[in-house]
């Protein structure tokens, strides 16, 4: 995300690229017939599995839909600690 | 064999109906042959808006019935050559009518007009499937705002899985003024949102309140923004290639605004 000069200046974004942005997600949500609460399932049971694998806090998991062109994409922003031992012995 | 065209939105008071009138008529002036077909069945409102409403006598619902020809229920515009409307009843509802119906008047009526413009009444229910029934292609209007916005795409999608192709969009009540000042969305903002081919932007204008007032189209006067833009979507139906002029406030306050936002 750039650093636009309004937001150096300290005024707050427009109206208009924040109902763009709201619209943005809810149209994709629409679209794939996704509600709050298949995101809230998958959220968790990614957050399980990925456990597995590697360390990080649940509450910091950020997922989203985006449309790209005409597909979807899911996107997942998982910042971690470390990684578990690969091949633990 | 003309083409039929359902105008339609999701959302209502968006301006199906002045565009439909407008779209209409402007078509009439551009020397085609046009009938626009009132499907807001109960709620009717095209023949007042053109101001033809005293001489309505029969509707489709007649014609359905059976209780006249098709051809003697449509009303002729005497203002223009080439013009007339279907008026919908104000007496029965929706669910009076089946979607085969609306199907087969339309088809009918395709055969000797070159455009059949059909007025959809708001909403996803009974009324959008008979609107839409007879359809080849459409148009959706809608204004610049997270509703409209959004009921917009759910009608797109239903539009699709209809099989109604191509779908245009007529974004309607355009504020350059507001969208200079970053408060209303603009063109680039809803087609990359909607994701469907623009067929026009119809500014707001006082004029389309005045005109609906006395009953007369705004694109009888040629000199309001809403009456040029009205007649440059009816060219591009007509085929012409019209380009899209840019509405956006060009003045030296947003220009600044513009330069300082640019990368946003
Ligand atoms: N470009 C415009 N500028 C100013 N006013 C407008 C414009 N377009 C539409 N309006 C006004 O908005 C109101 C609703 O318009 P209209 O009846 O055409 O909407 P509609 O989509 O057909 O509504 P409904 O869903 O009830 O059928 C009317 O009062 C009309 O005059
Ligand atoms: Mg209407």
């Amino acid at each position: 995300m750039n650093i636009s000069i309004k937001q150096l200046f300290g005024r707050k974004p427009k109206s208009s690229s924040i109902a763009k942005q709201r619209l943005k997600l809810v149209i994709t949500q629409d679209r794939l017939d996704v509600d709050d609460r298949f995101m809230t399932r998958l959220h968790h049971e990614l957050a399980e599995v990925l456990a597995k694998y590697f360390e990080f806090s649940v509450n910091s998991v950020q997922m989203s839909l985006k449309q790209e062109g005409n597909s979807y994409v899911l996107v997942a922003d998982i910042p971690y600690k470390k990684f578990h031992d690969a091949n633990p012995r | 064999m003309g083409k039929v065209i359902v105008v339609t939105s999701g959302k209502g008071g968006v301006g199906k109906t002045t565009t439909t009138a407008n779209l209409g008529t402007a078509l009439a002036l551009l020397g085609k042959t046009v009938v626009v077909v009132d499907a807001d069945v109960g709620l009717r409102n095209l023949d007042i808006v053109m101001g033809l409403e005293s001489r309505v006598v029969y509707t489709s619902m007649d014609v359905i019935d059976k209780q006249c020809e098709l051809s003697k229920a449509l009303v002729k515009d005497r203002r223009v050559d080439g013009l007339t409307l279907l008026a919908a009843s104000q007496k029965n509802n929706k669910d009076d009518m089946q979607p085969e119906e609306m199907k087969a008047i339309c088809s009918k009526l395709q055969t000797d007009h070159d455009f059949v413009l059909v007025d959809s009444p708001a909403g996803i229910e009974r009324g959008f499937n008979n609107a839409s029934a007879g359809a080849e292609e459409a148009i959706v209007v809608t204004t610049p705002d997270v509703s409209a916005i959004r009921d917009a795409d759910r009608i797109i999608g239903l539009l699709q899985h209809a099989g109604i192709e191509p779908i245009n969009l007529v974004l309607n009540r355009f504020s350059p003024q507001l969208v200079g000042n970053g408060s209303m969305m603009d063109q680039a903002d809803v087609l990359d949102i909607l994701n469907i081919d623009l067929l026009g932007i119809v500014p707001e204008d006082l004029g389309v309140i005045t005109s609906t007032n006395r009953g007369i189209p705004l694109v009888y006067e040629d000199t309001s923004a809403g009456s040029q833009a009205y007649m440059r979507i009816a060219r591009r139906l007509t085929g012409q290639r019209i380009p899209i002029p840019d509405l956006e406030e060009k003045g030296f306050l947003s220009n600044i605004v513009n330069w300082f936002t640019r990368n946003r």
